[in-house]
């Protein structure tokens, strides 16, 4: 174990550091003694002794003992050297006391003494290594308890930064969700606009398909009028139903482009119930004839005659609901119900059903039939035609309305439609609207009017002696216009736009005016406003139309759209009535009978 | 003649650095870092994480938890003591021959580092009652420029190793001579790259320096009593070689010469349980 401690410190220490330290020990322990150490390798350990020749220590090498402490030979002094060998320490320790002249055997007390000392000479020696050990250890624990304490630290301190990662990742997270929750907003609101647009769009394409769809209807009605031989009367009936059939289809797109773009609102006002039912089901009588079907309706006689709601909505919800019912349908029944569920002071529940004995829908399909494009099975469409739209529009009406559509059906059996809706009870019971009133709607159906409209004989055309000012930019609509105009017996003049119009209202005189709203340059409202600014200044006395009148000159808007604000929008920039394209013929007959009647 | 610098580089380019250790020596000076932090680099060399998991569970720690996972092994020993686990494990990999030691045995710089690890670490702790992790990870690191000079310049390197082992000149004035740097310089480069604790990278960038007095107890300081003792026990980077102890630490060896004794008769055992620790692992 030493010699690496010797290895070390070859270089630095002599190798007697330990003897040394012992004589060090010895001379405190026997302070009247003289000590001094001989090592094996030849160094001296404290004063030599005096005239100490070499042989003189080779015979103590020889004589000493490692056990007890002897004395070895007589110095010149003639005291006793005194000496043991310690073999741990390979040295001969040697103890000279003054005045001993005798040897230790014959002093046993004294060899005690000596034996004694340079044991505990020894042991405070090791001793002193075990202090210098327990120092290290000491500092040992020290190390480990002061690691244990910044173990403890840092695992706190480790503890308190994951924590506060913690919170910043749950920060992070919160803001990162945030930042989604934007960017999906903004992509949805994003989408919204699309739809919207998209929404716009068709209802914007519907109605330029309408216009020339509208003059098409108009003229081919105008050409049924002019004779014809059999066959081309088979071909324009044939243009008339196609293009109808075709109308029917452009205003379904059009509402349900409406409902997706929120557009559509219901109209509520006062209306007769049994007026209702009557009317839808006066719509298919002969449609229902042509297969054979009974067309019924039964109205709850407890619900009251008049209720406030969007009338003509509804219509088109029955309408949808049974030209459904009689399309699958024949040699059957279909029955309009209308039941009453209760009724509080002001509300009534009602339910509307139609129920036929046609060929029912699949159970698995009935789900998917009021989806767009969707009928009960694909081949529906080429065996019973329809766009599929009919039930779509009519469940998105039905919601409208606050409703759910129900269906009850059985295969082969036939079906039911039905829907709950809660309505206002009418207080004033309004008088009943004519009951072909349904053509105003927008989407009720035209080919079911333009039918009831063949069987009518033309009228002669009776002078009235009115003359019209048509403001008008689509010229086909100007000549249609101008046509049905003189067939009532009245002469027109035509302006293409709001700015025309006033010239010709200087120039010459007309009776009323029928003015479009949609135009380039200045439009209906524009111009109509014009009018009315004239009327009521000094400037009216250049314009001939306006001069001289006692009541302000008549003018009759024509809009595209039969929305209730379309309506008010007329009202407001002045006009006295308005009419929806394509013209009705029986409404323009009544303007120009009123219009004759007050010339009269 | 290349520059330490440019000796890094290219070293770096070998990429014969284990990344992982790096990344761990570089994160266990940041105060910022926490057990999840090293366990998941750690755990991006898998056999490392088996070979640490064992070291730590070995008789050495003498825990009584088992300890299975990294983020816990940093709990019972503590960041420093798994950054020098890392480290030994690093780099024993890199002192292993390549060529068997035809001309220059990596594996002696190993023991030699290893050594002198462990006796610095024991100067620290028994004589100045400090940690001692960081004296380790220099004793550990010291020499790392030799093996840079022994891959990228190896036949110098075994020109140095003649003159040094036949002559009596300082070995980083051999090298300074036939290369033109030395593995100080190169190890302090490298040290620094690592982002080891400043006083660190100056034991290693010093640790040869005869004619200077550091503070004591520093890292220096510790380095080269703990070089100085190893080379006298035969540990030296040439068996049989060994530079002389620098002059102002000769007076504190001299004053503390009862400490060093008993220091140095506890430091068979220490030896002998280390590489019980790292044999056991090794299974050989």
């Amino acid at each position: 174990m030493t010699n690496f401690f010797d290895d070390v410190f070859a270089d630095i220490a002599d190798g007697d550091e330990d003897l040394r330290d012992l004589l060090q020990h010895l001379s405190n322990i026997l302070p009247d003694a003289a000590v001094v150490i001989y090592s094996d390798r030849g160094t001296v350990i404290g004063d030599p002794l005096p005239q100490f020749s070499t042989e003189m220590l080779d015979g103590c090498r020889e004589q000493a003992d490692c056990t007890t402490v002897k004395s070895l030979c007589q110095l010149p002094t003639g005291e006793w050297l005194n000496g043991i060998r310690v073999d741990e320490h390979q040295a001969l320790f040697f103890i000279v006391a003054e005045g001993q002249k005798t040897t230790l055997s014959e002093v046993p007390q004294l060899a005690t003494l000596y034996h004694n000392s340079i044991k505990l000479a020894l042991l405070q020696k090791i001793h002193e290594e075990a202090v210098i050990e327990n120092e290290q250890l000491g500092r040992r624990i020290e190390v480990v308890s002061s690691k244990h304490t910044q173990l403890l630290d840092d695992n706190h301190r480790q503890f308190l930064l994951i924590r506060e990662k913690e919170k910043e990742y749950a920060k992070k997270l919160e803001s990162e969700i945030a930042r989604q929750t934007k960017v999906l907003r903004k992509t949805n609101a994003r989408l919204e606009e699309a739809s919207r647009l998209k929404s716009e769009f068709l209802a914007n394409m519907s109605h330029e398909l309408r216009t020339p769809l509208n003059a098409i209807i108009g003229f081919i009605g105008l050409l049924s009028e002019t004779e014809l031989t059999v066959e081309q009367a088979e071909f324009a009936d044939t243009i008339k139903k196609a293009s109808s059939s075709l109308l029917v289809l452009i205003n379904d797109i059009l509402d349900l482009a409406k409902i997706e773009a929120g557009k559509l609102e219901l109209y509520v006002d006062s209306f007769n119930l049994d007026g209702l039912a009557k009317n839808a089901e006066e719509m298919f009588r002969s449609q229902a004839l042509e297969k054979n079907n009974t067309l019924k309706y039964r109205i709850d006689p407890s619900l009251p005659s008049h209720l406030i709601g969007d009338e003509n909505r509804l219509r088109q919800i029955l309408i949808n609901l049974v030209g459904n019912a009689l399309k699958f349908t024949s040699k059957g029944e279909v029955a309009i119900e209308v039941d009453k569920i209760d009724d509080t002071e002001e509300d009534v529940r009602l339910r509307f059903s139609v129920k036929d004995t046609g060929i029912g829908i699949p159970k698995e399909r009935q789900k998917a039939i009021f989806d767009k494009f969707t009928q009960a099975d694909g081949s529906t469409t080429r065996k019973y035609g329809g766009t599929g739209l009919g039930l779509a529009i009519t469940n998105q009406l039905v919601s409208l309305m606050g409703g759910k559509i129900g269906i009850e059906s059985i295969e082969g059996k036939g079906s039911t439609f039905s829907f709950i809706i809660c309505l206002k009870k009418s207080e004033a019971q309004k008088e009943t609207l004519p009951v072909d009133s349904g053509v105003e709607s927008e989407s009720t159906g035209v080919s079911e009017r333009t039918e009831a409209e063949d069987g009518r004989t033309e009228k002669k055309a009776v002078e009235t002696g009115l003359k019209i000012l048509v403001v008008e930019d689509n010229l086909v609509n100007q000549r249609l216009v101008s046509i049905m105009l003189k067939k009532a017996g009245c002469s027109s003049d035509v302006a293409g736009d709001g700015v025309k119009a006033l010239e010709k209202l200087k120039a010459n005189q007309y009776d009323f005016v029928l003015m479009d709203v949609q135009m380039p340059n200045m439009d209906g409202h524009a111009a109509t406003r014009k009018i009315r600014e004239i009327e009521s200044s000094e400037e009216k006395e250049s314009f001939r139309s306006l001069v001289g009148r006692s009541k302000p000159l008549y003018i009759v808007g024509l809009t595209a759209h039969a929305r209730k604000e379309d309506e008010l929008q007329c009202y407001e920039a002045g006009m006295d009535h308005y009419l929806t394209k394509p013209i009705v013929k029986e409404k323009l007959m009544q303007v120009i009978e009123d219009m004759r009647r007050q010339k009269a | 003649m290349p520059s330490a610098q440019s000796l890094v580089n290219k070293f770096n380019d070998l990429k014969t650095l284990p990344h992982v250790a790096i990344r761990v020596t570089q994160m266990a000076g940041s105060d910022s870092t926490t057990m999840q932090d090293f366990e998941e680099v750690i755990k991006l060399d898998p056999i490392l994480v088996v070979r640490l998991l064992r070291l730590v569970n070995s008789p050495y720690f003498g825990l009584n938890n088992q300890v299975d996972s990294i983020a816990k092994a940093v709990v019972f020993i503590g960041m420093k003591h798994l950054r020098n686990l890392v480290a030994v494990e690093g780099l024993r990999n890199l002192f292993k021959d390549e060529n068997d030691g035809v001309q220059f045995p990596r594996k002696n710089i190993w023991i030699h580092s290893a050594t002198v690890a462990i006796l610095a670490q024991m100067i620290s702790r028994r004589i100045f009652g400090e940690d001692g992790e960081d004296v380790f990870l220099a004793g550990i690191i010291h020499d790392i420029g030799l093996i840079v000079e022994d891959q990228l310049v190896n036949k110098d390197l075994v020109q140095v190793f003649q003159g040094y082992s036949n002559g009596s000149q300082i070995i980083s004035d051999i090298e300074d001579e036939v290369i033109g740097t030395n593995h100080s310089k190169i190890g302090r480069l490298l040290a620094a790259q690592w982002k080891l604790p400043d006083d660190v990278i100056d034991a290693i960038r010093f640790h040869h320096r005869q004619d200077k007095s550091y503070p004591i107890p520093s890292v220096i300081s510790i380095l080269q009593l703990a070089e100085f003792m190893a080379g006298k026990l035969n540990y030296g980077v040439v068996t049989g070689r060994c530079d002389p102890l620098p002059h102002y630490l000769t007076a504190h060896l001299k004053s503390k010469m009862a400490d060093y004794k008993v220091l140095l008769k506890a430091f068979p055992e220490e030896m002998s349980k280390a590489k019980e620790m790292y044999e056991s692992d090794d299974g050989h």
